[in-house]
């Protein structure tokens, strides 16, 4: 589904190169944590996934297509700045569908509000199913707490009906307790509805707790650009020790980068994805 | 920690706030009825400083006479028509008109520095030329906008247009700048477009802080507007205080001063006022 090219990325002059021929194949249906330290690269495979950023080299191409601009296909939870402040929790859940199906001068059409009527039920919904109370929904973004604000960023993103859910550390300022919850709701939202998930975060046990599927991105020189350290597969179903050794393998592919070989050499660390189970 | 009045962390109680917040308007009228009471005393033709009677009267005369290069009125026509023809409406309304138009061409202001922040286009276009434009001091224009533009109502305008403007085109231009930039991409992952990121995500986030920044300004339109009456016009506020200046006129010129602060008060508090109820989502910082 989702294709990365032999994508590199740099910013700045002189360029200071971030991502360094990255190749990746993402299935449809899978739940993909990118892991890595602070400054590896994993916000920007983020967005040049997203589209609001374009490679230096390389293309990114989904369903074989390339997609320069955000949009309706990809949707989009960032770490802060998720909800407009000037739109209640109920209208920034339907902001999406209304921006499509609604032009300027249909608001003072019949049909305009009974569509309305049926968007905002639909948005009570996922309201309900993020576990919020039918009262918030008068309430604006900033009456909210941050674990309440991320939660409504999921239902907004997933009441367009995106076939990819791209998420930046979007639990990073959360508290230990709420940031469990929402690991638990995102993993939920994910089985029921099936939508390709790729999930950036710095956070090793949150992966593996989340995941089908662990990308480490890492330097193997600090003048260069971050390469694919690791491509795991996570069970279904782990015991707690595997986790821990999961865990292990992941904090070391993503500190000791130096010791990982260069991808383009045999056995590289994007040829061998590792299956545990 | 320390809790004296020069303390970071006092808590003056409730009561103390009252006086304290209207001790320096109290002590200003105190001395100034002072000042006239001896000036008078040594000089009762004394018209630097009149006294309340005598700024009463001529504001009186002010509120419910014609003004001196009108008809007179018939003094047995109500008070309302009295007041309709009288030298202080003729003169608030000649002012709030010019003030009106002014407020309503700042508007396209606040587009331009809405589209200059967010199409790089526009912005590689303007933002040089109006940073330049910023720098011109409005008042040193004047002798050419009475040349280009005669001394019509047309100058007057251009005065405060050219004054405020590039202050409220680099304000909604920074604005625009500061919405971060997840807002504009999530917009677009959720299906707007260009012109609806605009219009329905940015600009509705920076309104509110555009009419604060319009609210901030409103001394500096009143002052292009009072500069240009001053100098070129036959009716307004300033017009009238800079006549009344040739006839050493303080017991009307001192009223109008302060009737032209509280209507400019009153503006400001329904900006704001106006501000709150529309954007009940907005906290100020």
């Amino acid at each position: 589904m989702i294709s990365i090219d032999n994508i590199s990325m740099a910013y700045g002059s002189p360029p200071r190169t971030v991502l360094d021929r990255i190749d990746l194949e993402i299935e449809e249906g899978e739940f993909v944590c990118v892991l890595g330290q602070t400054g590896c690269g994993k916000s920007t495979l983020l967005r040049l996934i997203l589209g609001s950023e374009q490679p230096t080299s390389g293309r990114v191409l989904i369903d074989g297509k390339e997609h320069k601009q955000p949009d309706r296909m990809r949707g989009y939870v960032p770490q802060k700045y998720s909800l407009f402040p000037d739109r209640t929790v109920l209208d920034n859940i339907t902001f999406g569908p209304e921006l499509c199906e609604f032009r300027l001068l249909s608001r003072f059409t019949p049909a305009y509000y009974r569509r309305r009527n049926e968007l905002r039920e639909e948005a009570m919904g996922y309201l309900r199913r993020i576990g919020l109370r039918a009262t918030d929904a008068k309430k604006y973004p900033d009456q909210l707490s941050g674990g309440m604000q991320q939660r409504v960023a999921i239902a907004q993103a997933l009441m367009t009906s995106p076939r990819i859910l791209l998420m930046d550390e979007a639990f990073s300022a959360l508290d230990p307790a709420t940031r469990r919850g929402m690991q638990a709701l995102i993993r939920d939202l994910w089985q029921s509805i099936g939508k390709t998930i790729l999930f950036v975060t710095h956070n090793t046990h949150e992966a593996v707790h989340l995941a089908t599927r662990v990308i480490v991105l890492a330097k193997d020189n600090p003048e260069h650009g971050s390469r694919i350290a690791l491509d795991l597969k996570v069970p279904e179903t782990v015991h707690e020790d595997d986790i821990a050794h999961l865990v292990r393998k992941l904090e070391a592919a993503s500190q000791e980068s130096d010791s990982v070989a260069s991808p383009n050499e045999e056995g590289s660390p994007q040829s061998a994805a590792v299956r545990v189970g | 920690m320390s809790q004296g009045i020069l303390s970071i962390h006092a808590k003056p109680p409730r009561s103390l706030v009252v006086i304290l917040s209207w001790f320096l308007f109290g002590a200003g009228i105190l001395a100034y009825f002072y000042t006239a009471e001896v000036r008078h005393r040594e000089n009762p033709e004394d018209r630097v400083t009149p006294t309340a009677k005598q700024m009463a009267q001529g504001m009186f005369d002010a509120a419910l006479k014609p003004a001196e290069e009108d008809e007179q009125t018939d003094a047995s026509q109500s008070f309302v028509n009295r007041f309709l023809s009288s030298m202080l409406w003729k003169d608030t309304k000649a002012t709030s008109k010019r003030f009106g138009i002014a407020m309503v061409l700042l508007l396209p202001a606040v587009m331009l520095g809405l589209h200059m922040g967010l199409f790089p286009y526009i912005g590689a276009f303007f933002l040089r030329f109006v940073l330049f434009f910023d720098k011109i001091v409005a008042l040193s224009l004047l002798p050419i906008l009475f040349i280009a533009f005669g001394i019509d109502e047309l100058s007057k305008i251009m005065l405060i247009v050219i004054g405020v403007t590039p202050t409220i085109i680099l304000d909604a231009f920074n604005l625009t700048k500061g919405v971060p930039n997840e807002q504009v991409v999530k917009a677009f992952t959720l299906g707007a477009a260009d012109f609806d990121v605009a219009y329905r995500v940015v600009l509705k986030q920076i309104w509110p802080r555009v009419l604060n920044s319009i609210r901030l300004n409103l001394k500096a339109v009143m002052l292009f507007l009072f500069a240009g009456e001053m100098i070129a016009s036959t009716d307004g506020l300033a017009y009238r205080i800079a006549l009344l200046r040739r006839h050493m006129g303080m017991d009307v010129i001192i009223p109008y001063v302060l009737w032209v602060a509280v209507l400019l008060f009153l503006v400001d508090l329904s900006m704001r006022m106006l501000n709150k109820w529309l954007h009940p989502w907005f906290r100020e910082a």
